[in-house]
Formats: structure tokens, sequence, C-alpha cells
């Protein structure tokens, strides 16, 4: 006789103790997502503004780096879902309701357009790159060349984009924005996670997103004046991020008890160390100071506060969506 | 539905006539029991709760879900189409009564309240097989039923009001 044992109370993997069905690959590509939305907002902000060519790298050099950010991060999210096969149905419908869908159409915009930026600056960045020295990726701007050359489709796309450049600059802007915000959003949608359900969340994603985006261009561009100005912008960033952070902690502390209990797990729970020392310590305070003593002329590496907050950037995401699934209303 | 607590004595057939007709694999269980034991000892008292899908009134799964898997069918029973929905998890995320998991071939499953019995006419696996009657399930729209007597007539109460899904379980003190 074989023996079965009936389960009568709740022991479902990942639901108990606590809701944990996410994990460092959706953080990592709410991570990616707003990075992306950061450089791309520079990009198309800088090049609206018309000093595309004082900053060749914001605006021509860094969104190349978009789409393959973008594609790495549908990777992880597709790697993520339990019913991949079916994961084209994202794509038969629009829901308005639903954070998770626009943020797919917004994605597939991005990408789309992200992908016709760089291509409408394909001269401007072999120049860039050949006068760099960096002559590994002459292989792919020849490879497009050779396309452009050999069909005359790639050709007329590139000049199609190259002519409608503010247009597109437009349309990448608003997207950007979307795309930046909706990562926030598409946590504080889930009201049985009070720590998620905050709506000062969503400004908090964008505000970092922005802040890892800006990080990047500053620790990739070899202009000086380009990296001085970056600097100057996430300075402001982190100054933003703090501001809502504590906004955050106090908005919770100052809720009902299932409110209390999330803000609580930053001061004294499981994640305060993390949180404050971690995040908040190593991945905006020392930053803030490092960008203060490079811009009031000490030497420092611009790539040091950059990786800084590209990693709290990171670690940050980690936190809140494994602390946000801890955070649960008492029942 | 409305569960009167204090008839409830845990026994959990509600979970194993559920996992037997619905065929829900092992491992898994669409309803539960829960038990509360309040005061100091020896001042004690104790009570259980059947807990399940709450087929709330207004839903944050059907909400949150990108592709629509996750409905309200007719009649108020919150459903989801198996092969409309690709596991992204954020019906499980949204649900404060952690109802929803998912089902090992990949899409999310949950308490359909037997909707396929209830269409014959016949009450819920749980509800029909309670040894104490404690469970009664009806029709809460209809306000001449059975059930939306009983909820009118006696004290009770949901589960999580605060969220503000609007839960469909009645609990009856």
């Amino acid at each position: 006789m074989k023996e079965y044992i009936l389960d009568t109370t709740r022991d479902i993997h990942g639901l108990y103790p606590h809701v944990h069905i996410w994990g460092f690959p959706i953080a990592a590509y709410l991570f990616l997502g707003g990075l992306a939305a950061g450089i791309l907002l520079f990009a198309t902000i800088y090049y609206l503004k018309g000093k595309a060519d004082d900053m060749p790298f914001t605006v021509k050099i860094a969104p190349i780096f978009t789409f393959i950010i973008i594609m790495l991060g549908l990777v992880l999210l597709v790697f993520d879902l339990h019913h991949k096969l079916y994961v084209f149905k994202l794509f038969t419908t629009f829901r308005i309701e639903s954070p998770m869908s626009w943020g797919a159409w917004t994605l597939v915009g991005v990408s789309i357009f992200s992908l016709m930026w760089p291509l409408s600056y394909i001269d401007d960045i072999e120049k860039y790159l050949h006068e760099r020295g960096w002559k590994r990726l002459d292989v792919v701007t020849i490879f497009i060349r050779n396309l452009e050359h050999n069909w005359l489709i790639p050709r007329f796309m590139i000049m199609f984009f190259r002519k409608h450049r503010t247009f597109f600059a437009y349309i990448l802007l608003v997207l950007s924005i979307i795309l930046g915000i909706y990562t926030g959003i598409l946590l504080s949608a889930f009201n049985a996670h009070p720590l998620w359900n905050n709506p000062i969340l969503g400004p908090l994603f964008l505000t970092s997103g922005i802040s890892t985006g800006s990080a990047f261009v500053m620790w990739l561009s070899n202009n000086k004046k380009e990296r001085r100005l970056m600097s100057t912008i996430d300075m402001a960033l982190i100054a933003i991020e703090l501001f809502f952070i504590i906004h955050m902690i106090m908005g919770l502390q100052a809720g009902p008890e299932a409110f209390k209990l999330a803000g609580g797990l930053f001061l004294g729970g499981p994640f305060t160390v993390t949180f404050w020392v971690l995040f908040v310590g190593f991945g905006l305070v020392l930053p803030f100071i490092l960008e203060a003593f490079e811009l009031k002329g000490h030497h420092i590496p611009p790539a040091l506060p950059a990786i800084l907050v590209l990693i709290g950037g990171l670690l940050f995401r980690i936190i809140m969506v494994q602390a946000g699934q801890v955070s649960e209303y008492p029942f | 539905m409305a569960i009167e607590v204090n008839k409830c004595v845990g026994c959990a057939d509600c979970v194993v006539a559920c996992q037997i007709e619905n065929n829900v694999p092992l491992g898994y269980s669409r309803d539960w029991i829960m038990e509360h034991v309040t005061g100091t000892y020896p001042v004690l008292s104790m009570h259980f709760e059947s807990q399940r899908c709450n087929h709330c009134d207004d839903t944050p799964c059907v909400r949150t879900c990108p592709t629509g898997a996750s409905f309200v069918a007719e009649g108020g029973i919150v459903k989801v189409t198996h092969n409309d929905c690709i596991g992204c998890g954020a019906c499980i995320e949204a649900c404060p009564y952690d109802a929803r998991y998912f089902h090992p071939d990949g899409y999310v499953d949950k308490c359909t309240f037997c909707d396929h019995r209830v269409a014959e006419g016949l009450d819920p696996a749980c509800v029909s097989v309670c040894p104490t009657t404690c469970m009664h399930f009806g029709d809460l729209d209809n306000p001449d039923s059975e059930i939306s007597k009983l909820i009118k007539s006696r004290e009770n109460f949901t589960l999580i009001p605060e969220a503000g899904t609007a839960p469909q379980i009645f609990y009856l003190k």
C-alpha cells in the first residue's frame, strides 16, 4: 500500500511563512529598467537642449548600452516566469489597471526606440570610438556599415531616424519617464504588502534609477566637463533620494499598524543593517561625499562613486523586493 | 460563504475534501485551517478559521493581472484561465490572504468555490463534507437567500478588511 500524507495546514513553498516568490531576477530587472530609463532620460534631455556635441558620451554613446541593458532585463524577467511558454499572452492584451501590462508594452517601445537612437548616430559613434582607440568595437560599426551599403533598407532607415531625431527624442523622453516610474509603481500596486503600497515608492525608484543612469555616464565618459556635470546632478539626486527615504520611513511610522510593522523592518528589524549601512551608507552617503570632494578638486577616481551608486541601486531594489514580501497584514 | 467560527473544530475535512475534489497536487492546498489562540495562561481561548480565497468584491489580483487570466466570473467567483496565465506572480503578491500559489505546471491556481459543483446546484466540496456543518454557501446578492439572512442576523467579521478588498467570506461569531 502506498501512503500519502495530506497537508491540512499551509506549507506551500514560497508562501509560508512569508510570500517569497520574487527574488534576485526581479530586483535585477527593476535595477536594469531604472538604469536604462536614467541613461535615456539624460540622452534625450541634453539632445533636446541642443547639447549633443558638448556631451557626446551622454547623448550619442551611452544609449548604445540601453538596448543591451533592456534585453538583459527582459531575459531575467522571462526567466522568472513560471509559465514561460505563455509569455506572448502579455502582448495579446492591454490592461490599463495592471502596471505590469503597461510595463510590458513600454518595454517594447523603449527597446525599439533605443535601438533606433544609436543607429541614427552611427557615424558619430564610429568616429568617437575611433578617436578613443576602442578599435575592438570597430567590428560592430563596420558590420552595420556593411549592412548599410549592401542593402538599401538600413541606409534608408538610418536616414529616416536621423531626419526625425527630435521626434524620437520626445517619444524616448516620455517612454523613459514611464519606464522609470513604472518600476516603482509596479511594486506599489500590490496592496497586500504595506511596505510597497506607499505612494513615495514610485518617485523614489525614479530618482534612484536616474541616479544610477548619471553614475553610469559619469563612470564611462572620457569628457571631463560631462563628468563634472553628471557628478553634480548625481549629488542632487542622492540628496532627493535621502529626503524620499526619510519621508517614506516617517510615512510608514505614522500609518496604521501594518505600515508601522513594515517601517519596523528598517528600524530594528531584519533589514536594518543592510538598508542603513550598506545601501544608505555605502550606496548614497559615501558616493555623495566622494563626489563632493572630487568637485572641490581632490583627486578621486570617478569610477569609485559611480560603482558605489550602481551597487547601491541594485542593493536597494533587492532589499525592497525582499522586505516588501516579508511585510504583510497580520491576520 | 459564511463560516461559524464557534462550531469549527479544526478537523481539516474541508482541506482534504478540496484536495480530492479538485485534484490539488500533493504538498499544495487551496484552503487551510488557521488556529487562533488568545489570552494569557491559564485563561486561554482558541478558535479555528477555515480560510481560502475570499472571492473579494474589489479584487487586487484581477486588477494587477497583466494578461487578464485572472477574472471575476458571473456570480462573483474569482477564477484563473490557466492558458492565459504567464506565471508572473503579480496576483500572488497582490493577495493579502496568500490564497494563490504556483501550480507545479507553472500557472497560478486557487479556490474556485467548486464552481463545477455549484453549477449543478451542489455546495462546494469543503462545505458539503463539514461534520459540524459550520460552513454555509449561497448567493449573497439575493437578500432573501438563507445565507444573506444568516449573515444579517449574526455578528460577523471578515479577514483583513483594512486591505480594502471587500472579502466575501463572513466569519460568524
